[in-house]
């Protein structure tokens, strides 16, 4: 028995209240965790950039593609290990008109060793390569379409206008957290073929792989300068830049969460300390009574302190465990499915978690320290004639 | 009927558990009011009072202008389908654009930005009759002058009246006139003259969309018949208005489930900050409660006096919370609309149908907050009440 | 001002001839207290000069307003002086810091409140554990003192219970266990028996006698039932601040 922990027995004095009070910071909890974890989901790519990859596309506009001998080109330059290319398809599923998912025409003899975290059983990726009309899928986007591997599949080409016609000849899973399970991966050849003379041999974007880390800067601008005079110029970023400036796009809707869940914290110090507020204008009367038998000052600071530890650490508790069926399972799972390419991983961190369950505890406590004072401060004998 | 003087009186009792509740709702409807007021933004920027009499024609399967492609000889087969008006001297009311996208440096923040350049027709202005030239002047027809939006004027390095930037290697522009919409998302582009944006480009012989008036907005469905029916043209016709709601579709839903999903968990927060309230409220006043039952109220009067005031109490905190989103009027900012890859600058565009919502969610908090504590309140028995 | 000595001549009029002489427990001289409500100065005691001897079981009676908790107040460390001088089992009150007073009270006070003043998440047991807190005793130990508080007042057999389970006069009873499980040199109970049936009050007041007789308490008791008053081995009464 310790003067903190009477305190914290005083929740159960005003059930409804103290029950009411737990749901709200329960909520408050919850909705931080959401807020933070969409951040946080939306911050994956970034985080889990390769370090030795480069991204290397036309200066002028994204929409523009290279020429692909450009491909050989940075090939050739020192501290880059390899290289491979993709483009942009842009197709549909005839039937699925409002789906979307990445379609890429790449290469299919590099491009899964540059991008070792999307893996493939051996076999069904040399199957893949020989087959000219493969097609390789994410796991999620072979669930959702109902695909396996053996299936025809046809694309409806939207800047690529027509029907194409594919086999599906297997599925990646992925290694690495950041990765879009829902691409859908054909060959560049196959694209090629179907296109007008003077839309053939470009390439959407070359992605590198270098060497040495530490030499990302100094390369990228050796790949830019080896088409400064020429007719296309490229721009080159590591992968970590170019993920950054994606963010950056959203840095609005970004900066306005960030706020929001600063402002749930404040929101949920407002109901504790409230409820805490109210309490202690009953128990006024006690306190009287612990000063009078001997506590002190700082004692009754515990004790008011105590109850909203309690209140805090339950609300931080029921919070953090609704926010795993209901963020991770509910939400998590349908915004992976359905966007996945731009929350491939929609989980709450551990640290998360942590942090709004310590923030609740703190924020308990932060929230009592007005009241507190309020009732340390008391004459004892005020405190003794107060009524309720 | 209880008086209602009573109800407001008792409010301004207990004045910051009061205030702490009234904050709590304020900032709810805040959050609805500007979900509300942000997605009419995006629907008159995006979407404006665009023209009953326009139609838009886009290659078959695209989702937008950008990814369509249109052959010039095309464009006059467009123009000549029944239905389509003519201006006094015979000619088909109508433009070929060209849309392709560029890098360009942003001003202030580091970093590159997605610009929309629209190539078009010297009758543009003629045809966008609600377009004015707000600074400078109109370019001269087939030259290196441009025209940019209002939106971005000054926003990246170059465009400004007066000013020159690259529209890509060795091929500079001249901003000579700047140009106001009626707030639509064109106030975002820079649009320079049709050829001049071909040959910078490689798409000579190409457009990337149509638009044309019609006779009457009745002429649309033949409009539309005789183009989709000639498959060989392999396009399809829009209203005017349904192509700029599909371009906001995507921005709109995800800005509204995001506003909302933050909107309902403020909203459960604020109903259980009313609910303690009220429940302190009734608490404390059993005495009151009990000497109106026994001096002959009945239970309804109760419920509906204590409701009136937790209603109250919410349309004060919301009528504020009201006001405050009406501030944010003058707030503007700048996000990627992921369906065009363009930067686009969204307003808060208040409406009635905002504030009306706003109001109506506020007593909807005060009605649910207060229902329980209400009929709390009106099921003591009065002598219970006065003993207390 | 007339001398202790003269006022207490004057009262031991209404004593019973048990009167104690010994030591002074409470030395009280010119203490005067003045309250401030809003800027009006309002004297509640005025020079009072007062001695009770170890051992004493005294009551103090008077009109609502005349000062007698105010007293009590001062006597139990609760409130200062604001002049004069308050010596308490030997301690000097006006010389003492407020945590040396807290102290005080802890040790050396057992207070008993009209509105017994129970903590109503505690059982019987721990609510009598409380002062206990205080001091640098073992669990078990704290455990062992309170029953046996408990037992004096008679009510071991009900030490888990909650307040809200027990009657008017049970709750007090516990209230006084807690007052003494301290082992205080003092006692001070303002109107023990206001709350109370007929029945119950008896019961206290027998309590206090036995707490007085059987185990040397000094008890000072403030009231305004002449019957409680009867039980008293000293009676002093205060008017307007002044005892008389």
């Amino acid at each position: 028995m310790t003067v903190g922990g009477i305190g914290m027995r005083n929740i159960w004095r005003n059930k409804t209240r103290t029950t009411l009070t737990v749901i709200g910071g329960a909520v408050a909890v919850l909705f931080f965790i959401w807020l933070r974890t969409i951040l946080w989901a939306w911050n994956v790519g970034v985080e889990y950039s390769a370090k030795d990859r480069l991204a290397t596309r036309h200066k002028v506009s994204l929409i523009m593609p290279v020429p692909k001998r450009y491909v050989d080109n940075i090939r050739q330059l020192p501290g880059i290990k390899q290289t491979t290319w993709a483009n942009w398809f842009g197709g549909k599923d005839p039937k699925r008109p409002d789906e979307f998912f990445a379609t890429l025409a790449v290469d299919p003899e590099s491009f899964f060793q540059v991008y070792p975290e999307m893996s493939v059983p051996a076999a069904d990726l040399a199957t893949w390569q020989a087959d000219r009309r493969g097609v390789i899928l994410g796991d999620v986007l072979a669930r959702k379409l109902g695909l396996k591997v053996g299936d025809k599949y046809t694309l409806a080409g939207t800047i690529f206008a027509g029907d194409w016609e594919f086999n599906v000849d297997g599925i990646y899973i992925a290694t690495q957290k950041s990765v879009d399970r829902s691409q859908l991966i054909f060959h560049w050849a196959y694209l090629n073929e179907r296109l007008p003379e003077r839309g053939k041999d470009l390439v959407g974007w070359v992605i590198s792989r270098i060497d040495n880390p530490s030499r990302s800067a100094e390369l990228t601008v050796a790949v830019d300068k080896l088409f400064d005079e020429k007719d296309v110029q490229t721009t080159t970023m590591s992968e970590r830049s170019m993920n950054n400036s994606f963010m950056a796009a959203f840095s609005a809707i970004l900066t306005a969460l960030d706020f929001i869940s600063i402002v749930i914290l404040l929101i949920m110090m407002l109901i504790l300390g409230n409820t805490i507020a109210m309490g202690v204008r009953e128990r006024t009367r006690e306190y009287g009574v612990l000063r009078a038998l001997g506590f002190s000052p700082g004692h009754v600071a515990t004790f008011v302190i105590g109850e909203a530890l309690a209140i805090g650490m339950l609300a931080g508790g029921l919070g953090c465990a609704l926010s795993y069926p209901i963020v991770q399972l509910g939400m998590g799972r349908y915004l992976e499915e359905n966007l996945g390419s731009f929350f491939p991983y929609f989980r709450v961190s551990a640290s998360t978690a942590l942090v709004a369950a310590l923030l609740s505890v703190l924020l308990g406590v932060v929230s009592a320290i007005i009241p507190a004072r309020q009732a340390s401060k008391l004459t004892i004998v005020d405190a003794l004639r107060r009524v309720g | 009927m209880i008086p209602f003087n009573y109800n407001l009186r008792n409010l301004t009792v207990r004045a910051t558990t009061t205030a702490s509740a009234a904050f709590g709702m304020a900032l709810v409807v805040f959050v609805v009011a500007a979900v509300l007021m942000l997605n009419n933004g995006i629907n008159k920027t995006l979407g404006r009072t665009s023209d009953p009499r326009g139609a838009v024609v886009i290659r078959k399967g695209s989702d937008n202008e950008l990814q369509s492609t249109i052959d010039e000889p095309n464009v006059g087969l467009v123009m000549a389908a029944p239905g389509v008006a003519h201006t006094a001297d015979g000619a088909p009311e109508g433009v070929g654009e060209l849309l392709v996208v560029i890098l360009l440096d942003k001003i202030g923040t580091d970093g590159f930005s997605n610009v929309q350049v629209r190539g078009v027709p010297d009758s543009v202005l003629k045809f966008r009759s609600q377009v004015q030239v707000t600074a400078g002047r109109a370019p001269q027809p087939g030259t290196d002058e441009v025209l940019v939006g209002r939106g971005i004027r000054g926003r990246f390095k170059g465009v400004e009246l007066g000013q020159t930037f690259e529209l890509k290697k060795n091929r500079p522009v001249n901003v000579v006139g700047v140009f106001e919409d009626g707030g639509s998302s064109s106030e975002s582009e820079i649009w320079a003259d049709l050829n001049t944006v071909r040959t910078a480009f490689g798409r000579e012989g190409l457009v990337s969309s149509v638009r044309v008036h019609l006779e009457s907005p009745t002429k649309f469905d033949g409009f539309k018949a005789s183009i989709e029916s000639n498959r060989q043209l392999g396009l399809e016709a829009q209203r005017e208005s349904e192509y700029y709601e599909k371009q906001s579709q995507g921005l709109s839903i995800f800005i509204t489930a995001l506003g909302f999903g933050i909107a309902f968990f403020f909203f459960v927060g604020a109903v259980i900050g009313a609910a303690i309230t009220m429940l302190a409220s009734v608490a404390n006043r059993q005495r009151e409660i009990g000497t109106l039952r026994a001096l002959g109220f009945s239970r309804r009067s109760i419920i509906v006096s204590f409701l009136l005031e937790s209603v109250l109490l919410a349309l004060a905190g919301g009528g504020f919370g009201a006001l405050a989103s009406l501030a944010l009027g003058f707030v503007k900012f700048s996000m990627m609309n992921f369906q065009s890859w363009a930067e686009i600058v969204i307003a808060f565009e208040p409406n009635f149908q905002s504030i009306g919502v706003a109001i109506v969610v506020a007593c909807a908090m005060g009605v649910i907050g207060g229902l329980w504590p209400a009929i709390r309140a009106a099921r003591m028995s009065p002598v219970e009440a006065m003993r207390a | 001002m007339e001398t202790s000595t003269e006022k207490s001549e004057q009262s031991s009029a209404q004593n019973k001839g048990k009167a104690v002489d010994g030591p002074a427990m409470v030395e009280l001289r010119g203490v005067t207290k003045v309250f401030y409500r809003g800027k009006e100065p309002l004297r509640v005691l005025d020079g009072i000069n007062l001695d009770v001897p170890e051992g004493s079981f005294e009551a103090l009676m008077g009109p609502s307003g005349s000062g007698k908790s105010t007293l009590l107040n001062l006597i139990a460390g609760l409130d200062r002086v604001s002049s004069g001088t308050a010596r308490v089992a030997k301690r000097d009150l006006t010389s003492l810091s407020d945590s040396e007073l807290a102290k005080f009270r802890a040790q050396t006070v057992g207070f008993i409140f009209q509105a017994y003043n129970l903590m109503p998440v505690l059982t019987a047991r721990e609510n009598v554990e409380l002062p206990l807190l205080l001091t640098n005793l073992s669990s078990a130990e704290r455990k062992k003192r309170a029953l046996t508080a408990l037992r004096v007042v008679g009510l071991e057999d009900r030490n888990d219970h909650y307040p809200r389970q027990l009657s008017g006069g049970q709750e007090q009873r516990v209230a006084i266990a807690r007052a003494i499980v301290n082992d205080p040199a003092i006692i001070v109970a303002d109107e023990p028996t206001g709350d109370l049936d007929r029945k119950s009050a008896d019961d206290i007041l027998l309590l206090l006698e036995k707490l007085n007789r059987d185990f040397k308490k000094t008890i000072l008791m403030v009231t305004h039932d002449p019957v409680a008053a009867e039980r008293a081995t000293v009676l002093r009464k205060l008017d307007k601040g002044v005892l008389i």
